[in-house]
């Protein structure tokens, strides 16, 4: 703000005396947020359209007779809008009044109680008693199973439309209604046919009060016996932001943030509902290591020079290349960093890997279309189902670049081509790793006939971009560099394990796909050592020679980096219950007693410098930022 | 139609009274019908618009907006647009639409023939209110024979333009008058206002530059196009110019639909067109413009049909009622009545509306069954505050407005019924019986 000379776009605007200046056609509310003035809504959400039902944002504005709904009205130059007004306190003390006629009185037993605009809103604004006796109130259907996931109390419902317009503009399936009219009217599913959306659970979200609410959160908590920590989504690889609210070491929901660039505050119910995995499952409790005559419960610090110990009388006897590393896409980018480092560095050995399926050709082309840059195109084509339903929530920025952007989104079938575009344009494609050929086969075709065109590759898990970035692959070094060796893939280490032509396995927290292979079984019982560090029970551990119990992705801390190549922070939510050292610090004692130093602190952030100083595309890009590969990324 | 032709010369919607056979085509060409239609097609649009300006017609439908203006906010150059007609008609003691469109449904298709020719529609809907089966079965037989006739359809009367025009029945909410719920009902929508802008006129139906206009504001559209915007105005006075179709009810002797010059008659002249006050009894008060409007008493007899000395007096012609009350009439009970009106029709859209009917009609009940409290009385007028001028569309707010003059007029009589146990006003009547 300053000199109106300054920003001849904008126009001036005073709120309470406080003078902003913003951009014409600014909504009231807005700019009021702008002048740093609260306003009261209910109905008006940042990413609804305004519907102005809720009359709660009423405001003068000097010249119009009648109080405006800041939530709907435009700016114009020069206008006056005032919020605290004898009108206005009235008329919000009124408002109130009339919402809470026909409320119940349920705050104690109700989940929002403590979150609750209502709640909120009446302390701050509202009247202090009330004057309608409860015999006179409406009574509405309580506790009603919309779905398995969420739960509807008719009774608490405020009408403010949120959830049918959540429907109607960010989904597209109008999934709930209005039905009835007057002080009867209620939001429903027609004939209570139960939802069916994979993103119901953003309704709890946006309801400003506790008519909808997550069937798995009743009851389980207020705001306050919660500790909060801004994480991200671990089910896929779009990245999408959100916050892990756990109570005593149990994660009570995963709860939307708002980063425009990936998940644009929704959240699919795969990723948002997943959390009791991080709750319930079976833990490695204890460092094991296999002594003569059995496996024994053994110290930390014993386990981890056994480990060492195990390698390093196979590399002195049969050589590095005898030993192959395997990680997995649900490291971090330090920890699968540190990794290839030990696997490279330290051992030696050019054999390591992080999943089941070869990784045929790397290019940073392969995802220079950002999320946030889809809406950008003119056209967007989708290849087949896959990258939906890889990523869910990519559908919703599908659906709002059709929608409030006016975009083309073709989605195709195989086998994929693409011929018909006039003019040029912008167009973004989008393919999962299967497809990526295809994609990038279309791509170059448009760009040869002179348009712009960027492919989006969607990936499997959470990491599975960083994991490649890092170079956790053989024959690709951090930052798509040759390697000067090829080593073996997953595939190739699983079966000359199982033939006895490798000796020894380093496994770090193998993904359920590894644990479910037979191969992999036959693997571990072909080799003389497996040195595995898991959090949870399964093939790795019941086969390993010495076994660390390893952390969840919602125990630690560090950087995982999405489809579009942004690095994003994952940061620890919950403690193990039993005292578990990061994987990070036993990769790093790991490679102390193998004698080769890591050099920095085994911790995200110092690691993440050494990390960056390798990847220079890293450099810089730890505050979510997507990385600087080239020209394109 | 009942009741005594009122002026003999200076009727327009009227003025084909007692002709046989108006309900048929051949009917009406036989008293010259279709011939504005005719008239305007060599006309042209704009002249027609001139035409209607220089009338001064303003809406009937309540608003009382000038018709020629509000045609002139139709985009330039954005096609298909459409028209819509409103005949839904609901307002407490309001049935003039449905007379015109019994009695002389031709000239209501002329009227929207003309009217959609002057604005270039493609289409015209008539959204007739649902429990007026019999008159939209009329009116779809009237569109039936006019399509026959080539005077709706392709090419009408042979020349280049033409217009489809569909009837199309409510189902049963006062709130689908409000314009803008018109068209998201007539989408097949859940009626309810829509929030303005856009303007109907800018995207309105389907998103299309929409016109929507009364039954009654068209009606006089064949008279206007023949004989002149300025003999049509001349009939009333200059600031409220033509005709207007009043509906009078209530405590009269011959209730029904009168067509009176605008600016020269008063509401005694209406009362008395009706018969006057029935069974002999005292006028105690009216509500001029049907349920919304503010009451009058008899002070306010002699005030003229005019909008401004209406409004001075503190009411509104609204859509053109007039319900009469004789001293017998409890005010407390035609508020109540009222109130529950709204609280039933209220679409529940905005909160002062949905909340504020209902908290309304609990208190005027228990007025007037005598046990609200005087502190209860008093929070009338602040719930009332909350709800007037704060809501979504115009329904809410005039929720309040006649028992909110009611209760400035009739200050002691409310009074009265604080904790009485009893309605004082209908004991009184009982014990002078
Ligand atoms: C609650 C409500 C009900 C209405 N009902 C009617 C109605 O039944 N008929 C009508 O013509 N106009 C009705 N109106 C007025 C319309 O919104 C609109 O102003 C009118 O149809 C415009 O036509 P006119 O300009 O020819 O009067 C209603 C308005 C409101 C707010
Ligand atoms: S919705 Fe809010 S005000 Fe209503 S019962 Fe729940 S916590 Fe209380
Ligand atoms: S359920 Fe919640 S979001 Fe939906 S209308 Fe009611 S209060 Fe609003
Ligand atoms: S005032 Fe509000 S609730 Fe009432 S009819 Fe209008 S929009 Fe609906
Ligand atoms: S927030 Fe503005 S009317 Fe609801």
């Amino acid at each position: 703000m300053g000199e109106a000379s300054a920003h001849p776009d904008l126009v001036r605007v005073t709120v309470d005396d406080r003078e902003v200046e913003v951009a014409p056609g600014t909504l009231v509310w807005d700019a009021c947020e702008r002048a740093g003035v609260f306003v009261p809504v209910y109905c008006a959400h940042k990413k609804l359209e305004p519907v102005a039902v809720c009359r709660m944002c009423l405001v003068e504005v000097e010249g119009m007779p009648k109080l405006q709904p800041a939530c709907a009205t435009r700016v114009a130059d020069g206008m006056k809008v005032r919020t605290l007004t004898e009108q206005v306190r009235k008329f919000r003390d009124s408002n109130l009044e009339f919402l809470l006629l026909n409320h119940p009185l349920d705050c104690p037993v109700c989940d929002r109680g403590g979150e609750c605009d209502l709640q909120d809103f009446t302390q701050r604004f509202g009247p202090g008693r009330s004057r309608q006796s409860i015999q006179q109130k409406v009574h509405f259907d309580k506790a009603i199973p919309l779905s398995d996931k969420i739960v509807l109390d008719q009774e608490r419902c405020i009408l403010c439309w949120r959830c049918v317009r959540y429907y109607e503009e960010v989904t597209g399936e109008r999934e709930i209604v209005l039905q009835q009219r007057g002080v009867h009217t209620v939001v429903d599913t027609f004939e209570r046919q139960p939802l069916r959306s994979q993103f119901q659970g953003n309704l709890p979200e946006i309801c400003p009060v506790g008519a909808l609410t997550h069937a798995k959160y009743r009851f389980r908590a207020r705001p306050w016996d919660l500790r909060r920590t801004a994480s991200i989504c671990s089910h896929c690889s779009y990245g999408c932001n959100l916050f892990i609210d756990a109570r005593d070491d149990q994660i009570a929901r995963y709860a939307s943030s708002d980063n425009e660039d990936v998940e644009d505050s929704w959240l699919c119910d795969r990723g948002r509902y997943s959390f009791p995995e991080y709750n319930g499952r079976e833990r490695v409790t204890a460092p094991e290591a296999v002594v003569t005559g059995g496996r024994q419960v053994v110290s930390h610090r014993e386990a981890v020079a056994r480990a060492a110990g195990q390698l390093l009388r196979i590399i002195s006897d049969r050589g590095p290349e005898a030993v192959a590393v395997v990680g997995s896409d649900l490291m971090t980018n330090e920890e699968a960093f540190v990794l290839q480092w030990l696997a490279r560095e330290v051992i030696g050995t050019p054999h390591l890997d992080h999943r089941l399926r070869p990784t045929p050709h790397l290019d940073p082309a392969d995802f220079e279309l950002s999320i946030a840059g889809i809406e950008e195109c003119d056209l967007i084509l989708v290849l087949g189902e896959e990258p939906e339903r890889l990523a869910p929530v990519l559908t919703l920025r599908l659906h709002k670049a059709a929608t409030k952007r006016g975009r083309r989104v073709e989605r195709l079938q195989p086998p994929y081509a693409w011929t018909e575009v006039a003019q040029p344009q912008r167009v973004g494609v989008i393919s999962s790793e299967l497809d990526r050929d295809a994609g990038a086969a279309i791509r170059d075709q448009l760009r040869g006939a002179g348009h712009t065109a960027q492919l989006l590759t969607i990936m499997e898990r959470v990491n599975s971009r960083g994991c490649q970035d890092m170079g956790l692959l053989p024959g690709w070094l951090p930052g798509y560099l040759a390697a000067p060796q090829a080593g073996m893939g997953l595939p190739e280490i699983l079966q000359s394990s199982a033939t006895g032509k490798l000796k020894a396995l380093l496994i770090v927290n193998p993904s359920a796909e590894l644990e479910a292979a037979p191969e992999f079984e036959a693997a571990l019982r072909g080799v003389e050592a497996a040195v595995v560090v898991t959090p949870h029970p399964g093939a790795a551990s019941r086969g390993a020679s010495v076994l660390i119990p390893g952390r969840t992705i919602v125990e630690k801390a560090g950087t995982v980096t999405n489809a579009e190549g942004r690095v994003q922070r994952v940061r620890a939510a919950i403690e193990p219950s039993l005292t578990v050292p990061t994987d990070l610090r036993t990769l790093g004692e790991l490679a102390e007693a193998l004698g080769t130093s890591l050099g920095v602190s085994p911790m995200a952030t110092p690691v993440y410098e050494k990390l960056a100083a390798a990847v220079p595309a890293y450099r810089g890009a730890q505050a979510g930022m997507r990385a600087r590969w080239g020209s394109g990324g | 139609m009942e009741g005594a032709q009122p002026v003999p010369d200076g009727l327009v919607l009227t003025r084909y009274q007692g002709a046989p056979g108006l309900t048929t085509l051949d009917g009406y060409r036989k008293v010259g019908g279709y011939r504005g239609l005719a008239r305007a097609l060599e006309m042209g649009p704009e002249a027609i618009v001139a035409e209607v300006k220089a009338s001064g017609l303003r809406g009937r439908g309540g608003a009382a907006f000038p018709t020629g203006t509000k045609w002139g906010f139709l985009p330039q150059g954005v096609f298909p647009r459409y028209l819509a007609v409103n005949a839904d008609e609901s307002e407490p003691g309001c049935f003039k639409d449905r007379v015109l469109i019994e009695e002389y449904p031709h000239q209501l298709l002329e009227g929207v023939l003309i009217t959609a020719f002057a604005l270039q529609a493609s289409h015209a809907f008539i959204y007739i209110r649902g429990e007026y089966r019999k008159q939209r079965e009329l009116l779809e037989a009237v569109v039936r024979e006019a399509y026959r006739a080539k005077l709706v359809g392709k090419r009408i009367l042979g020349s280049d333009f033409g217009c489809e025009v569909v009837v199309h029945g409510g189902a049963g909410a006062y709130i689908c008058g409000e314009e803008t719920a018109l068209l998201d009902s007539l989408e097949g929508r859940r009626g309810q206002p829509r929030l303005k802008p856009p303007f109907p006129a800018v995207k309105g139906l389907y998103g299309q530059p929409t016109v929507v206009n009364n039954v009654e504001t068209l009606s006089n559209l064949p008279y206007i196009v023949t004989e002149g915007g300025a003999a049509y105005a001349a009939l009333g006075t200059e600031a409220s110019p033509g005709t207007r179709l009043f509906c009078v009810s209530g405590h009269v002797e011959r209730p029904g639909t009168f067509e009176v010059p605008m600016g020269r008659t008063t509401f005694r002249d209406l009362l008395e067109l009706a018969g006057g006050v029935w069974r002999g009894r005292k006028f105690k008060a009216m509500q001029p413009g049907g349920g919304s409007m503010q009451v009058l008493g008899p002070q306010h007899l002699d005030v003229p049909l005019d909008f401004k000395a209406v409004a001075d007096a503190g009411s509104s012609l609204g859509a053109g009622a007039l319900v009469v009350m004789d001293e017998t009439t409890c005010m407390v009970e035609v508020s109540r009545r009222l109130v529950d009106f709204y609280r039933h029709e209220s679409c529940g859209k905005c909160v002062p509306c949905r909340e504020g009917t209902y908290f309304e009609s609990q208190l005027m009940h228990r007025l007037e069954e005598g046990s609200a409290s005087a502190e209860e009385l008093a929070s009338l007028a602040d719930i009332c505050a909350g709800m007037d001028g704060r809501c979504f569309c115009p329904l809410g707010d005039t929720a309040t407005w006649f028992v909110m003059s009611a209760y400035r007029m009739f200050k002691d009589e409310f009074d009265a019924h604080v904790g009485a146990g009893h309605c004082p006003v209908r004991a009184g009547v009982g014990a002078a019986a």
